[in-house]
C-alpha cells in the first residue's frame, strides 16, 4: 500500500487503519488529541458568549418586572423619568447594558445593584427573552 | 369609502394632529435624518444589535439618555460624538419624534 497522497487510497486504508486501532487503543490518542484541539476555540467562544434560553429568562425577571413590566412606570432615583421598554429591543445590546451596569460604565444605582447580581449566561436568558417579546412591527 | 379617499382622510387627520406640536417633530425628524438614521434607521427599527430600537421608547428616557451622552455621564464613543454636536431643543425635538415612531419596543407582562 503506497501513496497516501491520493485521493481513493483512504477508503482502503481506513479499514486497516480502524482495524489495527482496535488491537492497539493507544493509536487513538493522537486522533483524540487533535480533535479537542479543533473543538477548543469553539469551547472558549461559547463560554465568553453563552447563549440565551428565553425561557430560562422569563424565569429570571423577578428582579426586572417590577419597573420594565409596568405601562408608564418611571424612576424615582436619582433621577425621574420613564423606565425605558426592553421589550423586542435586540438581545445583544440588551447584553451590553447589563454588562455596562455590572461594570459601572453605565451608572443607575439600581441597575448597578441588580446587574452586579447578574452572570454572564443570566444576562443573556434575560436577553433573549426580552428581545423575544417584541411587537408585531419590529424587524428581528 | 373608497380606497383614495380613504388615504386622503389619513393624510388630513395626521396632519392635523402632526401641527400640534409641528414644529418639533418636524425639526426632530430632519435632524433624525442628518444625524440618527445611519444607525438607528429613520423610523427608531434598528436593523443592526450594535444599535438600539429607539421606536415607541419611552420619551424622557430617550432625552436623558442625549443628555447623559452629551454631558460625559453615559459614555460611549460614538454616542458621545453625535450628542456632543446637539442642542437642548435638538434633544427634546428627537426624544419626542423617536418615541412617536411606530413601537418596536414594548413593555413586556
Amino acid at each position: 500500500m503506497t501513496g497516501f497522497g491520493a485521493r481513493t487510497d483512504y477508503a482502503r486504508v481506513l479499514p486497516a487503519l480502524i482495524a489495527s486501532t482496535a488491537k492497539n487503543t493507544m493509536t487513538l490518542v493522537p486522533p483524540i488529541a487533535a480533535l479537542a484541539l479543533l473543538a477548543l476555540p469553539a469551547l472558549v467562544w461559547s463560554q465568553a458568549t453563552p447563549s440565551g434560553d428565553p425561557v430560562a429568562g422569563q424565569r429570571k425577571t423577578q428582579m426586572c418586572g417590577g419597573c420594565h413590566g409596568i405601562d408608564g412606570w418611571r424612576t424615582a432615583y436619582p433621577e425621574v423619568y420613564g423606565v425605558p421598554k426592553i421589550g423586542g429591543q435586540h438581545p445583544a445590546y440588551i447584553v451590553k447594558a447589563l454588562q455596562a451596569y455590572k461594570s459601572g460604565e453605565r451608572n443607575h444605582p439600581s441597575m448597578r445593584a441588580i446587574a452586579a447580581s447578574l452572570s454572564d449566561q443570566d444576562m443573556a436568558d434575560l436577553a433573549a427573552y426580552y428581545g423575544g417579546t417584541e411587537s408585531k412591527t419590529a424587524r428581528k | 369609502m373608497t380606497g383614495p379617499l380613504r388615504y386622503l382622510l389619513v393624510a388630513v387627520l395626521f396632519g392635523a394632529v402632526a401641527a400640534a406640536g409641528a414644529a418639533d417633530m418636524k425639526a426632530g425628524e430632519a435632524k433624525a435624518k442628518e444625524v440618527c438614521q445611519a444607525c438607528h434607521g429613520l423610523d427608531g427599527n434598528s436593523p443592526t444589535a450594535d444599535y438600539p430600537k429607539l421606536g415607541g421608547q419611552r420619551l424622557d428616557y430617550l432625552a436623558k439618555a442625549l443628555r447623559d451622552y452629551k454631558s460625559g455621564a453615559r459614555k460611549n464613543a460614538i454616542m458621545a460624538g453625535f450628542a456632543g454636536t446637539l442642542s437642548p431643543q435638538d434633544i427634546v425635538n428627537l426624544a419626542a419624534y423617536y418615541a412617536a415612531q411606530p413601537p418596536v419596543l414594548v413593555v413586556p407582562h
